[in-house]
């Protein structure tokens, strides 16, 4: 998709970089989902899968940081060439960013502290299938540099920050009603703000995806003529 | 306007131009592409249209307006208009036989010298058409020094390369002051250090840069308005060209310093402005800080990234 260039290697490098990211993205992904469920479940083994990922996306992330910095050390990219690079740098961030939200959830779950009422767990449900569904369509977004589907993203994520307003909401009028489980109570508006980071980081992630789609669509013009 | 030119870069994305009648375009200067989004061409057309960016500058040396160069039936140069401003460098980039170089030989007027070469259109210097009947050939190429690929000392001694301009131009009148201009050339030039303890020796025994160096203290010694480098680097080393893209940027606070160069990192790491020529044709000038990050016409982008095929 990043083509065109001369050196063809330089070619396979873009692709590679661009491999890579999406790869990040699927780690991210799989992480969001085992620490939802076992939120949502209550259990263990999904918050320790979740745990375990970190250490292997955190991985992935520095393998693309150096990919990068070789990349523009040996090629010296300019124009809409460094700006991908930039750009694939920040999604990786944001990929980054949103196994962290993943993570705290799960160590809510692996310290034992709070478990969620029926409702609560409902919430969150909700809000993390939202969330799920706006990373796994940034990284569709991303994997076919489809401007559009990232500007559905974009437009998503509003939702999902509805959805947590309105489950907070509830939250408070189930803690006003039963305020005997206060750290419950806590823990759970933590879990539901992480889910709506993760929400902000897959609409951040849309938004690079943007522009990169724009300058791989004059790449690729540029290719063919 | 030659035919090419008739193929104006598309509607929605108006180029800011040089407008023919002289005036600025209202634009100009202004980014006129949309943000990008929901927006698929975000450059203008690969055609070469009228040159994208301003041309002008506030405070000119040089003006040029509607160049045309032909070499017999070849139209080599295609209607370039192009000011190059005080105190700053202007690099002039662009694939092999696009006519950077010729459009810099036009400034000092060294197509003069090639038989069956034409130049139309308006050079002037300091406000003054350089094509002037009455002016003098020689005076002007002491106004608009000029430094080439390889370097070209004269076989004459250190000091006799530096002092042979002022000289010859009748510029000092004692061997005292002759003394000193050579001496202070030579130490803009960065080479003092290096030579002063051999000046009689021969211009020729330096190595690449530092004879290179001695071509740019020469030009120099004559104290030119603007002085013209086509490809001052290509022949030296990575240290010797660090040095003299050093020493370009201390002499752009003097003089006005046009550059064609093949090393388009070169032009990015030197120049303040940037002309993308193609084909006869100036396609795109602008700021090298926006020219090397976002190019507004697709013929750039495709040249400075690599994917010119």
């Amino acid at each position: 998709m990043l083509e065109g260039h001369i050196s063809r290697s330089f070619d396979g490098e873009l692709a590679g970089l661009h491999i890579r990211v999406l790869e990040m993205g699927g780690l991210a992904l799989d992480q969001v989902r085992a620490a939802a469920r076992a939120y949502a479940e209550w259990d263990l083994h999904n918050a320790q899968l979740a745990i375990d990922r970190e250490g292997v996306l955190i991985t992935s992330g520095s393998r693309i940081f150096d990919d990068q910095l070789t990349l523009i050390a040996r090629r010296n990219p300019v124009a809409s060439d460094l700006r991908a690079i930039i750009a694939l740098a920040k999604i990786a961030a944001e990929l980054d960013r949103a196994g962290a939200e993943a993570c705290k959830i799960a160590r809510t779950v692996l310290h034992q502290s709070g478990r969620p009422g029926r409702r609560t767990s409902s919430d969150a449900r909700h809000l993390a299938n939202l969330a799920t569904a706006l990373l796994r369509l940034s990284l569709e977004a991303l994997d076919q540099l489809d401007s559009e589907i990232a500007d559905q993203v974009i437009d998503h994520d509003q939702d999902l920050d509805a959805e947590y307003a309105a489950g907070l909401r509830r939250l408070l009028t189930r803690a006003l009603e039963d305020p005997a489980n206060l750290e419950v109570t806590v823990e759970a508006a933590f879990v539901l703000k992480a889910l709506e980071r993760i929400g902000d980081h897959a609409r951040n992630a849309a938004q690079q995806i943007v522009s990169l789609a724009d300058h791989v669509a004059v790449g690729g013009q540029a290719a063919q003529q | 306007m030659n035919e090419s030119n008739q193929t104006i870069a598309p509607p929605s994305l108006r180029p800011a131009v040089f407008a023919a009648n002289g005036e600025h375009h209202p634009d100009a200067g202004l980014n006129l592409r949309p943000s990008g989004r929901g927006n698929p061409s975000r450059l203008d057309g690969a055609v070469v249209g009228q040159t994208i960016g301003t041309v002008t500058v506030v405070d000119p040396v040089f003006s040029c307006r509607d160049v045309n160069v032909y070499y017999g039936a070849k139209h080599a140069i295609k209607g370039v208009s192009l000011d190059v401003g005080k105190k700053q460098v202007l690099a002039m980039i662009g694939p092999s036989g696009c006519g950077k170089s010729t459009f810099l030989r036009c400034l000092n007027r060294m197509n003069d010298t090639i038989a069956g070469a034409r130049v139309t259109g308006q050079i002037l210097l300091d406000g003054q058409d350089i094509h002037d009947p009455a002016r003098d050939v020689v005076q002007l190429r002491a106004r608009v020094g000029m430094v080439f690929q390889k370097p070209n000392p004269f076989p004459k001694s250190i000091y006799d390369n530096v002092a042979f301009g002022p000289r010859l131009h009748g510029l000092v009148r004692r061997r005292a002051d002759l003394d000193e201009l050579v001496c202070t050339s030579l130490q803009r030039a960065g080479l003092w250090n290096e030579v002063k303890d051999r000046l009689t020796q021969s211009g020729t025994g330096l190595s690449g840069g530092q004879q290179q160096r001695l071509c740019i203290a020469r030009t120099i010694a004559v104290m030119p308005h603007v002085i013209l480098m086509d490809e001052p680097c290509s022949a030296l080393d990575p240290i010797a060209t660090a040095r003299i893209e050093d020493l370009i940027d201390e002499l752009k606070e003097s003089f006005a310093i046009a550059i064609v160069t093949h090393s388009m990192q070169q032009a990015a790491r030197v120049s303040q402005r940037t002309a993308y020529f193609h084909m006869g044709s100036l396609v795109e000038v602008g700021e090298t800080d926006r020219i090397f990050t976002n190019p507004r016409h697709r013929l750039t982008e495709d040249y400075i990234t690599g994917r010119f095929g």
